[in-house]
């Protein structure tokens, strides 16, 4: 199937999404007549959150287009955006970045999971 | 016409408790991994993330990412580009955490593209091959200009002539605040240490505050 079929000719998606916003499975239902991609984004987002950029990678689909098929699984209900998930900052924000406190956790967790890697001096 | 903003009424706008618990859904954090075609930024996002890396393609108008108007849509080049993607969960964080890694190519023509991910994100590392060291100039130039923290990360080819990191500063132009490592790219413990590396430089430039909601963060402009 086309892309544009698959969006039914739209281009633009309804919801400002990032491609890092990450989408939950809700508990609407898709409204009828919605492509199969939208069951299988629903299906994919049921098992695990997933970020907008990982459906279109599993879908083999434009990021665009899955935008578009998003927001209408956003305004069914049938998707919805965790409350933690929108860690980045809103599209004037560009300097909102990461606490210290999260950027310890961070490190802290990394160190964990690899205890053999090495963090390099500082340089400077 | 206009962006479509969402009405106020829109059910997905807004703060809104969804309609399930997300109580303790992890924070996600984000990197940018930046590289010229074959310096392994593929292989950098696998060596860590928990699934195999998913390529995902994007179109880009070439004058602007951000056109509202269809007017002289004609003179507009898109182009197809593709990126990596890879996620590792990590419960076990002093808070949850859940980290994106995005490998990126390293043309000036995917600016847009790059000012996408690297909004919020906790900073980038550009991924060197000392063989095509140009095609780092890009990517070096434009964290530098936006601000975002930034490492270089030598990735050592097997055969290819090792230069010492303080050669490839040199080369690059690049002030001693910004550490250089080497690694390989297919070790994921050197790629860790890459990470961590990043996230230490990237302390000296981050607010303070235990919140990572802003207040200004609005739940659909993630």
């Amino acid at each position: 199937m086309r892309t544009y079929t698959l969006t039914r000719g739209r281009t633009r998606p309804r919801h400002q999404l990032g491609l890092d916003t990450v989408l939950d499975a809700g508990h609407g239902r898709p409204g009828p007549g919605q492509a199969e991609e939208c069951a299988e984004i629903l299906s994919l987002c049921r098992e695990h959150r997933r970020s907008v950029t990982e459906l279109a990678g599993r879908l083999g689909r434009p990021v665009t287009a899955v935008k578009i098929l998003v927001s209408d699984l956003l305004d069914a209900d049938a998707l919805v955006v965790p409350v933690t998930a929108p860690y980045a900052a809103s599209g004037t924000d560009a300097d909102a970045r990461p606490s210290t406190q999260l950027l310890a956790a961070l490190s802290t967790a990394l160190k964990r999971k690899w205890p053999d890697a090495i963090a390099y001096p500082e340089a400077g | 016409m206009p962006s479509p903003t969402p009405k106020p009424d829109d059910p997905a706008v807004g703060v809104r408790t969804p309609s399930h618990s997300h109580a303790g859904a992890p924070t996600v954090l984000k990197i940018v991994i930046a590289g010229g075609f074959g310096a392994g930024k593929t292989t950098a996002v696998g060596a860590v993330s928990e699934i195999t890396p998913l390529s995902t393609e994007e179109y880009l108008t070439e004058a602007s990412a951000n056109v509202d108007s269809l007017e002289g849509v004609e003179a507009k080049q898109t182009t197809t580009v593709a990126f990596d993607f890879g996620r590792l969960s990590l419960p076990d964080a002093p808070v949850p955490l859940e980290l994106f890694l995005f490998g990126t190519p390293g043309q000036d023509r995917f600016v847009d593209l790059w000012y996408d991910l690297s909004r919020g994100a906790v900073g980038a590392v550009v991924l060197v091959d000392t063989r095509r060291l140009e095609s780092s100039f890009t990517p070096v130039s434009f964290f530098e200009d936006i601000g975002l923290p930034f490492v270089v990360a030598v990735n050592h080819f097997d055969g290819a002539h090792r230069y010492h990191p303080e050669q490839v500063r040199a080369a690059l132009e690049l002030p001693t605040s910004v550490p250089v490592v080497t690694c390989d790219a297919r070790n994921p413990s050197h790629i860790a240490g890459v990470l961590l590396t990043l996230v230490g430089h990237a302390v000296k430039y981050a607010p303070a505050g235990p919140n990572h909601l802003t207040p200004t963060t609005t739940l659909q402009d993630a």
